[in-house]
């Protein structure tokens, strides 16, 4: 093969500083910024552009894309810099399950169509509106699945640990308690924010977060395809058993 | 069966549409302040179309220019209007801003685009045409949460007439050379108020455009569209600067020569506004050109550039739908693999034995929400402000309002009504809590700056409530520190803070 190019230092240099800056979820790529020179250099330098992802390949990381809040980095799953649902919180399979909902049921309210990823727009979610979104689409299923499984195979469908439980608990301070599904939605629009995927809008309103271009990018990119494919290896194996 | 016959006349039906348009536009802020009323806010209290109005204006008139308006800026400048109209109800303001951007945003329909239906009576089929758009939608910038406002948006800030903003430009310069010539001058301001309006709306629908040739999201033509309209754009632009600096002269050389003194005042605005919109036809110029390089740059991109992956993908119907009428334990796989993902990266961090030597010593602080993941100060970022940490403006404002309480007592409440700004406020809060119950295991590094600013004071609870729109609980009372203060009487968390 013919088509290796070398890289110059100083280049490599300038890439690794953008994924590092890519790196640090509060680095904003602000005019004038180092940040900001390095982001224009991938935008409209290809060679630039090719160093930065296949740095970031080596390291382990995706480049989604380059968004005017700053470049974003996917992680490949077990490398490094991968984030796993587990190391947030210890939790037990229905915990996991209700998180792994209300994250999927997040970006469903914000992005129900594809056209929807490629909308620059920010998507604004409000905490009991997605709780509210997740309970309409189970009770649209079990009406129309009514005749669909047995009983004991609805009973145990996904759904089900949900809508088993209680929307809002409350503390004896009047906030939301754990083992309602509105702190979950909370604790997991709260994890977003840490991650710098959502930000919070309080000019909005207390429970309102924008969805940032990351998040936006990661589910389509990455996160979208990656559940997919879960499905898709799951009718597998039941097509095949 | 004949053809279609006209509706009303040939004439009023070739205007129908855009006439239905031009209603249709404004409906949304009608239905925001129906939907107000349900939110307790009266319409007979507050001009809810005014802040509405205002809300555009702020939104567009920002646009163009370097620095688009954040989402706050724009609520705090609404929620100043908005206790302007009734200072006795300005408790209420803050709601009343919410109100009127969440209409704007439509927030009644999850944020997407308002949709009406047009019946279309010129063929011999009745046809339902959609006509759908936004007003607002916000957009992340660099610095956070911006609004940006669309084309129709921009309409209404010019007058509600759905016409060609570029055409619009140039007509009002015939009407203005007209009024000159006539001498009609009181006119000829207004002409020039509108002239600069509309440059200001052309600014904001480019700004638009160039902000497309930035990003890499392909939803634009780039092979006509996007070319045909810079060109049109900087034609037109450069067209206009020519007029504007004869405009101008002709004005000038008017008010040199005038010697009445309305003539001349009235002339001396029409300079100002001319003025103006010469220079955003200036900055839109500069803008324009460098478009024209990230464009052809970015036309080399995407040809080159690999498309990643196809996104089609309906998350609600093809994964989350099939996920949960799954058995719980293969439901998970697919949402921890959705969970995984989605929550991008994190970086490893080591750790230093002194810190964990620290974290066990200290004595154990419940939190009620998950522990954020504190940021390293990475590469040249170090040497720029914390920003966990309060602008040393902020810090100096706060010391300016707890100073008071130095010389006389004062009550916190009073305090927290003096300061000038949300973050003031929050640090003289965060101070008077501190005098009040300092934390025993402080270390050097506080991050907010209350232990400083909290020296010297004491806090003092007399049982009076406290209902400010930041915190809630017992209204301390601060005053210069005693010898020997006693211990506290009630739990910290008693005061809680509002979130802002």
């Amino acid at each position: 093969m013919s088509n290796s190019v070398a890289a110059d230092l100083t280049e490599v240099r300038a890439a690794a500083e953008l994924v590092a800056f890519g790196l640090q979820r509060r680095a904003r790529p602000v005019e004038g910024s180092d940040y900001r020179a390095l982001l224009d250099r991938y935008r409209s330098e290809l060679r630039f552009r090719d160093v930065v992802d296949t740095m970031a390949e080596g390291l382990g990381l995706e480049v989604l894309g380059t968004p005017r809040s700053g470049i974003v980095l996917a992680p490949e799953p077990g490398g490094a810099f991968a984030t796993r649902l587990a190391d947030l919180r210890t939790m037990d399979q229905a915990e996991r399950l209700v998180f792994g909902l209300v994250l999927l049921g997040i970006a469903a309210y914000a992005y129900p169509q594809d056209v929807d990823f490629d909308d620059p727009e920010t998507k604004l979610v409000d905490v009991v509106k997605v709780d509210e979104f997740l309970r309409s689409a189970i009770d649209t299923l079990q009406g129309q699945e009514g005749g669909e499984g047995t009983p004991e195979e609805r009973a145990r469908a996904a759904a089900e640990v949900y809508a088993d439980m209680p929307q809002l608990i409350t503390t004896q301070t009047g906030r939301r308690a754990r083992g309602c599904t509105l702190k979950v939605i909370e604790d997991a629009l709260g994890w977003l924010v840490d991650q710098g995927a959502a930000r919070e809008a309080t000019s909005l309103g207390p429970d309102v977060y924008h969805l940032t271009d990351r998040f936006r990018l990661l589910v389509a990119d990455s996160a979208g395809g990656a559940a997919l494919d879960a499905l898709r290896e799951l009718r597998a194996v039941g097509g095949a058993a | 069966m004949t053809a279609a016959a006209s509706v009303v006349s040939p004439a009023a039906d070739a205007t129908a549409r855009a006439r239905w348009r031009a209603l249709a536009l404004t409906d949304p802020i009608a239905r925001l302040v129906r939907n107000a009323a349900h939110a307790g806010i009266d319409d007979e209290l507050f001009d809810l179309r005014q802040l509405a109005l205002a809300a555009v204006d702020l939104v567009v008139g920002s646009m163009g220019f370097a620095r688009e308006a954040t989402l706050e800026e724009v609520a705090e400048d609404l929620t100043a209007l908005a206790a302007r109209m009734r200072p006795d109800r300005a408790h209420q303001a803050r709601d009343v801003a919410q109100v009127v951007l969440k209409g704007l945003l439509n927030e009644a329909h999850e944020h997407r685009r308002f949709t009406y239906w047009f019946a279309d009576l010129s063929g011999e089929r009745v046809e339902r045409e959609p006509y759908s758009f936004r007003l607002l939608s916000l957009r992340e910038a660099e610095y956070g949460p911006v609004l940006v406002a669309s084309d129709q948006a921009i309409t209404l800030f010019l007058h509600g007439l759905d016409v060609d903003l570029e055409d619009a430009d140039r007509a009002l310069a015939h009407v203005l050379q007209r009024q000159l010539d006539d001498r009609r001058f009181d006119a000829a301001v207004r002409t020039a108020a509108q002239a600069e309006r509309t440059s200001v709306g052309i600014a904001a629908t480019l700004s638009e455009l160039l902000d497309a040739t930035r990003r890499d999201v392909g939803s634009h033509d780039w092979l006509v569209d996007v070319p045909e309209r810079l060109a049109i754009a900087r034609r037109h632009v450069e067209e206009r600067i020519g007029e504007d600096d004869r405009f101008l002269e002709h004005v000038q050389s008017g008010l040199d020569a005038e010697t009445s003194g309305d003539v001349r005042a009235a002339s001396g605005r029409i300079v100002d506004l001319l003025g103006r919109v010469r220079q955003v036809h200036l900055d839109l110029e500069r803008r324009l050109v460098g478009a024209r390089e990230v464009f052809l740059a970015a036309q080399v991109r995407q040809r080159l550039a690999k498309r990643r992956r196809l996104r089609m993908l309906a998350l609600g119907e093809d994964v989350l739908r099939p996920a949960l009428v799954l058995p719980r334990e293969q439901a998970v796989e697919v949402t921890t693999a959705f969970a995984d993902r989605s929550l991008g990266v994190s970086v490893p961090r080591l750790v230093r034995f002194d810190d964990l030597l620290d974290q066990l010593w200290a004595p154990p602080r419940q939190r009620e929400a998950v522990e954020p993941v504190t940021e390293e100060a990475g590469l040249d970022e170090a040497a720029e402000e914390d920003v966990q940490r309060y602008p040393a403006a902020v810090v100096e404002a706060a010391r300016e309002v707890l100073d008071g309480a130095r010389v006389e007592p004062a009550r916190l409440s009073d305090l927290l009504d003096g300061c000038g700004s949300d973050e003031v406020a929050e640090l003289v809060l965060l101070s008077a809590l501190w005098a009040f119950a300092p934390d025993p295991v402080a270390d050097e590094e506080e991050p907010d700056g209350s232990v400083e600013l909290a020296a010297g004071l004491a806090a003092e609870d007399d049982g009076t409530r406290l209902d400010h729109r930041l915190a809630r609980g017992r209204d301390l009372l601060l005053r210069a520190a005693a010898p020997e203060e006693g211990g506290p009487g009630v739990e910290e968390d008693e005061l809680e803070l509002v979130a802002p």
